[in-house]
């Protein structure tokens, strides 16, 4: 009698699955800052054609050759001493630097910040601008939207092809089905799929969609590892076999009974194919190969540094932190849910 | 023992050939498939006409059938005059001078470039492989020697400051290129700080010794940072694995030294994962060399790719692809055989 009392006046709370790995996401304080800060990323990207015109006052791909390679506005007095000290530190060797130059850059960037902050729309290059003279951070704005679709197309393909691939080689392990599917995976993984698709990518020249197909046929072989080794152990539990002796159609075995056990490690692993294929877009569209201009990513905005990059190293250093930042935020995200999706585990 | 390690050689062996083959065939296809066919370089030339066209078609033997076009690129086309009706097989230029007959990639002959004209494929690339080798096999060291003492010390002090730095480490190589991270610094050192050459392999008119250790050592460095985190991680796991192992147990139990413990009964163990690891490092080098050759102007087969491709170069890209492929499957195949001497314990199945 006195138990059911107490229990009736603790009300135990009944929690979903979901709701668990929800409330752990909620406690991981990594996590959500991660994900505040892709929103942020997202929403800048969303946003770019608003911001570039109303807030910063320049287009993405309006060249202004009067102002090529110019640095930051903001620093424009404090570039020229920075070169000065670098050409201490060269002619004396390291020790040769001059480190009291330092006083002086810092104060005229910080005078500078002020007054761009206070300056009319369309007058301050935050980033600085590029070898066509264009703005580098309305660029970088609007590369994001490249990035992040390709990002996202490109799990999704490989995503499907992955997961669908190892449902089927798993539960048909050891017979053809799975011997040709690892004949296809032996294949891809010992030739350097980077020659093959700078050589396809140059030889089709895609655009985004094209480019996002490109990377997510040739990224699937990890994922489909993955699930085929779990759905390997899977196949062989009671509720397997039961639903099979029911007469459950195959498709009903591999989507409503195999597949929402791995899904778990389907969105993880979703998660991080994003990231990496934003690093692999860089890399292609730097070499030239990927994104062709004017569309700007922030692969093909290092492109231009290729011949100049001690001169103007802004060209490099912000398309690089846009690309730090998403990664990162996306990765952490990812390492968080993988704790967070086995939410009993203290 | 000695026979099935025969009958796995043999086994493997036949399988890396069919890889390779297969290798070809998807370099052909990618060829043939290029819209405008392999004469396409020729859309950049605004002075080109539908003659040109025609003879280059006729020169090449573009007009024959696939599977002579497949069977002269792949073992040769020297060989055809011998046929009956032979000779109509053969492209113009084999029918016209006997040396430029298609010897086919099954004897190295990838044709010669469009860009550095007339230079045979093979030549090209065979003078650029010493300098990819020769960062590939620095950066391999560089992650044996950083990562293999980096996971041993941080296996043994768990929760400690190296086990963070390696996580930190893990978490910045899956989130910025490695290139990027080596630009920055070919930037701050090289181009600011003056302390290390602004890319090349040597200083025209130097070349000794010094000069050249002076130009590997950022790139070996920078591209070895996914090997040696890699390395790192995989030591670091093995270790905790064996140091759990009742042999492990049984031989502090005897009161030998942690030292003896850890160097002869747990570091040989913990290590064998890392020779599996290695045939994965070296594909990655492969790959991994162009971005770093572009970043570090090195002038190795990345370089070469580069070239080719901005000059659509078919032949020299065709070429660098299945030389690096046979490599690739070439490594993976020693790092297979190496393993079973490593490990006795391996069985092979044939």
């Amino acid at each position: 009698m006195t138990a059911t009392n107490h229990l009736a006046g603790r009300r135990i709370k009944e929690q979903t699955y979901w709701g668990a790995v929800l409330n752990k996401l909620w406690r991981d304080r990594i996590t959500v800052a991660a994900i505040f800060g892709l929103v942020v990323m997202v929403s800048l990207a969303v946003a770019a054609p608003l911001i570039s015109d109303s807030v910063l006052g320049f287009s993405p791909t309006m060249t202004d050759l009067t102002r090529r390679n110019a640095p930051p506005t903001w620093a424009s007095d404090a570039w020229p001493t920075f070169r000065e000290f670098t050409r201490t530190c060269q002619s004396g060797g390291a020790g040769g630097c001059q480190w009291s130059l330092w006083g002086r850059i810092l104060a005229s960037s910080a005078l500078g910040i002020r007054d761009c902050l206070t300056s009319p729309r369309g007058t301050c290059h935050w980033m600085g601008t590029d070898q066509a003279g264009r703005d580098v951070l309305s660029r970088g704005l609007y590369g994001g939207r490249i990035s992040l679709r390709i990002g996202l197309y490109v799990a999704s393909i490989s995503m499907t092809l992955g997961v669908v691939l190892g449902l089927i080689s798993g539960y048909y392990a050891a017979t053809l089905i799975d011997d040709i599917v690892n004949a296809i995976i032996q294949t891809l993984g010992s030739i350097p799929l980077l020659f093959l698709l700078i050589i396809l990518s140059r030889i089709f020249q895609p655009g985004p969609e094209g480019l996002a197909l490109l990377i997510g046929v040739f990224g699937w072989m990890g994922v489909s590892r993955l699930i085929r080794g779990q759905i390997f152990s899977i196949r062989e539990r009671e509720y397997i076999a039961a639903s099979r002796a029911v007469g459950a159609s195959l498709w009903r075995i591999l989507f409503h009974h195999l597949l929402p056990n791995v899904s778990s490690i389907v969105i993880v692993v979703g998660i991080f194919n994003v990231a990496g294929a934003i690093i692999a877009e860089a890399g292609l569209s730097y070499l030239g190969v990927g994104i062709g201009p004017p569309m700007p990513s922030w692969g093909n905005m290092m492109q231009g540094s290729l011949g100049n990059f001690t001169d103007a190293p802004w060209l490099v250093l912000a398309p690089g932190l846009f690309i730090l930042l998403t990664t990162l935020a996306i990765y952490l995200i990812g390492d968080g849910l993988r704790d967070a999706l086995d939410p009993w585990v203290k | 023992m000695r026979r099935s390690l025969t009958r796995y050689l043999v086994r493997r062996g036949l399988q890396s050939l069919v890889l390779l083959w297969l290798a070809t065939l998807i370099g052909f296809t990618v060829y043939q498939l290029a819209p405008g066919g392999p004469l396409q370089f020729l859309d950049d030339d605004p002075k080109r006409t539908a003659a040109d066209y025609n003879r280059l078609a006729e020169l090449y033997g573009l007009e024959r059938p696939l599977l002579v076009r497949y069977l002269a690129w792949f073992a040769g086309e020297d060989w055809f005059a011998a046929l009956p009706g032979g000779q109509d097989l053969q492209s113009g230029q084999c029918r016209a001078d006997a040396t430029r007959c298609s010897r086919g990639v099954i004897r190295l002959d990838f044709g010669r470039s469009l860009h550095f004209k007339g230079m045979r494929v093979i030549d090209l690339i065979a003078e650029r492989i010493p300098a990819t080798f020769l960062l590939g096999f620095s950066s391999l060291v560089i992650s044996a020697v950083v990562g293999i003492p980096a996971g041993i010390y941080a296996a043994l002090n768990r929760g400690k400051l190296p086990d963070h730095i390696i996580r930190v480490a893990t978490v910045l190589v899956n989130t910025v290129p490695e290139w990027w991270i080596g630009l920055l610094l070919l930037i701050i050192l090289g181009g600011y700080l003056g302390l290390v050459p602004l890319g090349g392999m040597e200083t025209i008119g130097d070349g000794s010794l010094l000069d050249r250790l002076h130009h590997l050592i950022l790139p070996a460095l920078v591209s070895a940072i996914s090997g040696w985190i890699s390395t790192s991680r995989i030591i670091r796991f093995e270790m905790l694995e064996v140091l759990n192992q009742d042999y492990v147990r049984t031989a502090r139990a005897k009161g030998l030294r942690e030292r003896l413990v850890i160097l002869r009964h747990v570091l040989p163990n913990a290590i064998l994962p890392f020779v599996t690891g290695l045939s994965g490092i070296l594909l990655l080098f492969l790959s991994g060399s162009i971005l770093f050759e572009v970043v570090f102007s090195w002038p190795g087969m990345g370089r070469l790719a580069v070239l080719a491709i901005n000059s659509r170069d078919y032949p020299v890209m065709m070429g660098l692809f299945v030389i690096s492929a046979a490599l690739g499957i070439i490594g993976v195949l020693m790092v297979d055989v190496l393993y079973g001497f490593v490990d006795p314990r391996v069985k092979y199945e044939a």
